[in-house]
């Protein structure tokens, strides 16, 4: 468990002149789950395409499963990539897929596909096209699980898809996980916290294209406190922690704050942090307009 | 990977097989009927012994409208497969992000490329090929009546210049939507660039591929090149062999050559011929004749000639394999920049 599966050393990407990812430096321990959130715009697509191979670095470096990504067939083997839009040739049926499939990769369990999605009622035969989007996810899902990759990039897999057929999807990863027996990494972005909290226990916070946080899931939370008290100069408090980001009504302040010690100020209460306290304090510190109304509202209840 | 292809394009191909059926069915009944045809009129010559002048004989009435019609149709087929398959073949992979699927798999973007690419231009081949060796079979009794093959209509139907046409068009198609990332764009260049190529090379270029024979005969004499040569130029040469300049929109003129550029002596005789033969009446154009016939004489004293430079009919199969080369090299140079374009730029 402590070799690193993803490894990256100030990783950028720009596309003309616009920044998508900026000095990324992450890493991803091998046989976890890691949750890659951040407002949209953040630079996630980009970050995933740059581990699979499918877009170029400007700067910096990226190393998968100790290899930097390139166009070359045994790392293309080991790396399962599914784009946001569920790429599937929409004539083709999931069983035309499997074939195509077998003849493109060098491991391929066909088998599983089958199993999988008889087991979830989808049918082989009907043109992808034709199925729901929930099916479909689950179709690309255990096609790219069935290439046998030992890194699984997933982009938004679930934005589209409702509460049930999520549910079946975020099942069938984790089947595939713990299968694998720790061998199968896998980074997960999504806008969906709840369903992220309950399947990872690793995450990566981009903002603004650049890296918030980074790391264990459990360490991270434990680390990050609700300060609640008066409003008042933080000054004194922030000489030894760091406040990420501060709600405050008239009366009273709450402030997420990623400690580094004990809190010695007994006007504040500290809280412990839900994953959802997290994102949102480390999104709303970066300025995204569309997130701090939520921040406000998760405040007043 | 060819399995991918096959089971992509299975549709198309079954398609295009029926397309070439209906076109092979229709050259074959209208070309067996107008060989029939030919044997009678080959028959009738030979009883009569004319067969010397079989152009102006039934020669001219060969063939079908229909069978005509198709064949002319040909001439678009190259165009249709660049915009049906060739501007596709990336265009739409961009546009339903199915390339995401297929780089996602085991196989580097190269290889995907080059296998997906080669199939569809040998297909393009096949097509070219085949739709061009019906027309040249189903041409054969007018090529052998008319001997014009290097007229535009005759020489891209028929030989191995559609393979050319074929291959390029798609390249076109392929290499636009490798650029363009859609369909739409890449279908108005393969119609637009194609087209415009087509004619280019056909109206301008062609009768240049290689260096016209040049030969020049007496002002009196007269000089036909072998049958079925195109003429490239023509006109007459000074005492020195230098080649007089023609303005064929003035009126002061003998043969396009302004009167006042040539010999004194012969001057008064050209301007005769030439002010004769605007006349209509029968006894101004008998006069205009013997004018011209003593201004030639003239003429031909003073040491001038004519010439009429032309490319012998007996280059064309070098003409053929000439723009056959073009086409296929603008093809390759096509897929340079796709492969180019696909390796280089981010998904």
């Amino acid at each position: 468990m402590n070799t690193c599966a993803i490894e990256t050393q100030g990783l950028s990407k720009r596309y003309h002149r616009v920044t998508a990812l900026s000095d990324c430096s992450v890493t991803v321990p091998e046989g976890r789950i890691s949750a890659l959130v951040g407002p949209n715009g953040a630079g996630k697509t980009t970050l995933l395409r740059l581990l699979a191979g499918l877009a170029r670095p400007t700067g910096g470096s990226a190393l998968v499963l100790g290899g930097t990504p390139r166009q070359d067939p045994a790392f293309l083997s080991e790396v399962g990539f599914l784009a946001q839009e569920i790429p599937l040739y929409r004539r083709f049926s999931a069983q035309d897929h499997i074939q195509v499939g077998a003849h493109m990769n060098l491991r391929w369990d066909a088998e599983s596909v089958r199993t999988r999605l008889t087991g979830l009622n989808i049918p082989l035969d009907r043109p992808v096209g034709k199925l729901s989007g929930g099916q479909r996810a689950q179709v690309a899902l255990a096609l790219t699980l069935a290439k046998q990759p030992r890194v699984l990039l997933l982009d938004e897999p679930v934005a589209a898809l409702d509460p049930l057929a999520r549910r079946h999807f975020l099942g069938t990863l984790t089947a595939a996980v713990a299968e694998s027996g720790g061998e199968l990494t896998v980074v997960l972005s999504s806008h969906l916290i709840t369903d992220l909290e309950r399947v990872s226990d690793h995450m990566i916070l981009l903002s603004a294209s650049r890296v918030q946080l980074c790391g264990d899931t459990d360490e991270l939370l434990a680390e990050h406190k609700l300060l609640v008290g008066p409003r008042k100069d933080t000054a004194a408090l922030e000489r030894m922690h760091k406040v990420v980001h501060t709600v405050s009504t008239p009366r009273q302040a709450r402030l997420l704050v990623r400690l580094s010690g004990p809190v010695f100020d007994p006007a504040y209460e500290a809280e412990d942090v839900s994953l959802e306290d997290l994102v949102l304090g480390y999104m709303g510190a970066d300025a995204p307009a569309a997130y701090a109304h939520l921040a406000a509202v998760g405040d007043d209840q | 990977m060819s399995f991918l292809i096959w089971r992509q394009y299975r549709l198309q191909a079954a398609f295009a097989a029926l397309v070439l059926a209906v076109f092979a069915a229709v050259l074959l009944i209208t070309g067996l009927k107008m060989a029939s045809q030919w044997h009678t009129i080959l028959s009738a010559c030979t009883a009569s012994g004319t067969c010397g002048s079989l152009q102006q004989q039934g020669g001219a009435s060969l063939g079908s409208v229909l069978g005509h019609d198709f064949a002319i149709l040909s001439m678009l087929a190259p165009a249709l497969f660049g915009m049906l398959v060739g501007a596709p073949l990336l265009a739409r992979e961009y546009e339903s992000r199915t390339f995401d699927f297929a780089w996602s798999q085991s196989v580097t973007r190269t290889r995907w490329l080059l296998v997906k690419v080669g199939w569809v231009l040998l297909a393009a081949a096949v097509w070219g090929g085949v739709i061009a060796e019906l027309v040249t079979w189903w041409s054969g009794p007018r090529n052998a009546a008319y001997q014009n093959w290097f007229q535009p209509n005759y020489f891209d139907q028929q030989g191995i210049v559609p393979i050319g046409y074929s291959v390029f068009a798609t390249a076109l198609g392929i290499a636009a939507g490798a650029v363009f990332r859609r369909t739409l764009p890449a279908v108005a260049i393969v119609v637009g660039g194609f087209i415009g190529l087509r004619l280019w090379t056909s109206q301008d270029l062609r009768l240049h591929y290689m260096t016209p024979v040049t030969t020049s005969y007496s002002m009196t004499g007269n000089f036909n090149p072998p049958t079925g040569s195109p003429l490239v130029g023509g006109g007459m040469t000074g005492p020195n062999g230098q080649v007089l300049a023609q303005n064929f929109n003035s009126d002061n003129t003998f043969n396009g050559v302004p009167i006042s550029s040539l010999p004194h002596a012969c001057q008064a005789l050209a301007s005769q011929a030439s002010n004769l033969s605007t006349q209509a009446s029968n006894s101004a154009q008998n006069a205009a004749n013997s004018a011209q016939n003593a201004a030639n004489q003239c003429l031909a004293r003073a040491g001038y000639h004519n010439f009429l430079s032309y490319q012998p009919a007996s280059r064309y199969w070098a003409f053929q394999g000439i723009e056959t080369g073009i086409f296929v090299a603008l093809a390759l140079v096509l897929l340079a920049v796709t492969f180019y374009v696909v390796r280089n730029r981010d998904a």
